[in-house]
């Protein structure tokens, strides 16, 4: 096992891997910014590196500076955490041709899974259902309408290396698509360096649905089951549950063990997350692979016990998974809220600023409670990176008993001096939207 | 060809420091007693291979106090003190918002309204929203507020004293620049 671990990130995800690291034995590094320097988080870390000022391009997004700073801290593994450098396949192999373990799958892999047609025709090739759409880029206008009229309109254009909602044209009609087909293809070039688009069938509203994978070297890949991200305001999930309301259990087993057979078919190393579309109509269609940890993996960790960051870190030492399939055991049912220092009454406008109180209870019942922070009273909440300032995870034996716990923490969360998505989540957990399962990704239950 | 990166300064109880403008190993440090004035080169900064060869930015010299690093390459991280320098003769490091300060005092400022990135244009490719010698009117975007991932434009609100038409005399911040909360972004004049 590694004595040394960078955590090429910050805040809360970097507390979490030095969690895991210190379980396993590991010394974790950590690294900031002059903004985070006084930051609390850091005290998890058993020596820190500042990287450079608080622009994350200088920092947390400088590939040659945290590699240095992995190698004069004699640190042999680097955990990237997810968003910054988490899906840079430059990074990764950067990183392995100075000796570092990357925890991750390859470069290769990232690479792939990162632009999105080459990852689309894999994952159908290795057996998943993907949207209708383009076979590979498309190239010319011609092409493009004659697989719009296959897939029937509405179809949308996307750029084969966009993400996060962006780089993306919705066409109507023959007539709309030859009017964008130019103008997508020269911003995909202006904004991702790349002219390379492809065409699918536009879809609307549908859940959100994902599956955690582990995998490890030595050719074992299993599933940890699904995890509902339908609650979203913007494509920005708020809250993550598993299981899914939305599956039956014989629908939520095959398609764990399907995401599962299409991670061994590419080679997947290390934890992963397939995300899926169950549209409007039934099919479950894929959409892409998040090739890292997710900021939802607590829900799956509280109902199966498995702790998938040392779970990472022992893939990444090359140990092989010592979990079967069969051993896994799914109890209960879990729910996240992501609590945004963000004002939900005035648009979501971001509420950074010094914390005063803040405390969130884990022992109001009738489920458990667990919270992921790097923050407690006194800290700054930082203009500089994203607004998220804790996850409450609360689990119960049925969805009703968490629910009902998540409520209780809610309710006795008292967090002054920024403000907070908790009262968005009171709402939503309140609702009867939310308790009936039936809604999609477009409509926020209960607010 | 030659890397060559200024080093950071920063005053401290009358002495000068001078900080490591990134993180690597630091070898070729300047001996102790040697006169730094700027653009001399005082040490080499590697990191992941490729030396940066460090220069002593304007408006700072001095005597260098510091004794040598125990190592030859020496692990080093971002503003980690590299030299600290003893005055000899005037000192010259420029204070950093002095003259912004001062403005404040009297002048007719359009302010942040929240501490973030100040942007002064849409995108890199683009125009400035706000130049010297623009005439802004209630609502006019003079720049973007960066905060926490969000972009919200900075309108010129003829409020507090501003007035109705304003042209701009100076712009105070740099495009990228952080801002506090309340920190002056431009100097107008009525129009």
């Amino acid at each position: 096992m590694f004595h040394r671990l960078l955590i090429a990130n910050r805040g809360e995800v970097a507390v979490r891997i030095a969690r895991a690291a210190r379980q396993l034995g590991i010394s974790p590094i950590g690294v900031t910014s002059t903004a985070d320097r006084d930051g609390s988080w850091t005290e998890y870390m058993d020596e820190v590196v500042c990287l450079g000022p608080a622009a994350a391009r200088e920092s947390y997004l400088s590939r040659e500076r945290i590699l240095q700073a992995a190698l004069q801290t004699h640190s042999t593994a680097l955990h990237p955490g997810w968003g910054f450098l988490a899906e840079d396949a430059r990074f990764a192999a950067l990183c392995r041709q100075h000796g570092i373990a990357f925890v991750g799958p390859s470069a290769a892999l990232i690479a792939r899974m990162g632009a999105k047609s080459p990852a689309k025709r894999a994952m159908r090739e290795a057996g998943l259902e993907v949207i209708p759409g383009s076979d590979g880029p498309v190239d010319d206008l011609e092409t493009a309408v004659a697989v719009a009229e296959e897939a029937g309109y509405p179809v949308i254009l996307k750029a084969d290396l966009g993400g996060g909602g962006r780089g993306m044209r919705r066409c109507d009609s023959k007539a709309d698509l030859q009017a964008a087909f130019n103008a997508a293809r020269a911003e995909a070039e202006a904004s991702f360096g790349s002219a390379s688009v492809y065409l699918e069938k536009f879809l609307t509203g549908g859940r959100h649905i994902e599956v955690q994978i582990l995998a490890d070297a030595h050719g074992n890949a299993i599933h940890l089951g699904e995890r509902d991200c339908s609650v979203q305001r913007k494509h920005q999930k708020l809250i993550e549950e598993s299981p899914s309301p939305a599956l039956s259990d014989a629908e939520r087993l095959e398609l764990g063990a399907r995401a599962a057979a299409a991670a061994r078919a590419v080679g997947y190393q290390n934890a992963g997350t397939i995300e899926f579309l169950r549209a409007a109509d039934g099919p479950i269609y894929f959409m892409e692979m998040n090739t890292r940890l997710q900021v939802e993996h607590p829900v799956t960790e509280m109902v199966t016990g498995v702790d998938l960051a040392v779970a990472q870190l022992e893939i990444a030492a090359n140990r092989p998974l010592t979990l079967r399939q069969g051993d896994v055991r799914f109890d209960g049912h879990a729910i996240e809220c992501r609590i945004n220092a963000e004002d939900p009454s005035c648009d979501f406008r971001p509420s950074p600023g010094k914390l005063e109180r803040f405390e969130i209870p884990t022992d109001r019942g009738p489920g458990r409670v667990r919270v992921e922070t790097h923050l407690r009273a006194g800290d700054t909440v930082s203009p500089h990176y994203d607004s998220l300032i804790a996850k409450i995870i609360a689990h119960g034996s049925d969805r009703s008993e968490a629910i009902a716990t998540m409520l209780a923490a809610l309710e006795g969360a008292e967090i002054t001096g920024v403000e907070t998505t908790v009262p968005l989540h009171r709402a939503v957990l309140s609702s009867d939207a939310f308790a009936s399962g039936d809604y999609d990704t477009t409509t926020l239950p209960g607010w | 060809m030659k890397l060559t990166v200024e080093m950071l300064a920063r005053q401290v109880e009358g002495r000068v420091q001078l900080l490591a403008p990134g993180v690597g190993l630091f070898s070729d440090a300047a001996r102790p007693g040697r006169i730094l004035v700027p653009g001399d080169e005082a040490g080499v900064l590697n990191t992941l291979d490729v030396p940066a060869h460090l220069v002593v930015p304007a408006g700072v010299a001095g005597r260098v106090i510091t004794e040598l690093p125990e190592r030859v390459h020496s692990p080093v991280d971002y503003e980690a003190v590299l030299y600290e320098l003893e005055l000899v003769g005037e000192q010259l490091v420029p204070e950093a918002h002095a003259d912004a300060a001062a403005l404040d005092a009297d002048g007719m400022v359009v302010r942040a309204h929240h501490a973030g990135r100040f942007w002064r244009r849409p995108s890199p490719d683009m125009p400035f929203f706000a130049e010297v010698d623009t005439v802004l009117t209630e609502g006019d975007a003079v720049g973007l507020l960066e905060v926490m991932k969000t972009f919200n434009h900075v309108l010129y609100r003829a409020t507090g004293g501003l007035p109705p038409r304003a042209r701009v005399t100076r712009v105070l911040v740099e495009d990228g620049g952080e801002v506090e909360d309340g920190q002056a972004l431009l100097v107008v004049e009525p129009a």
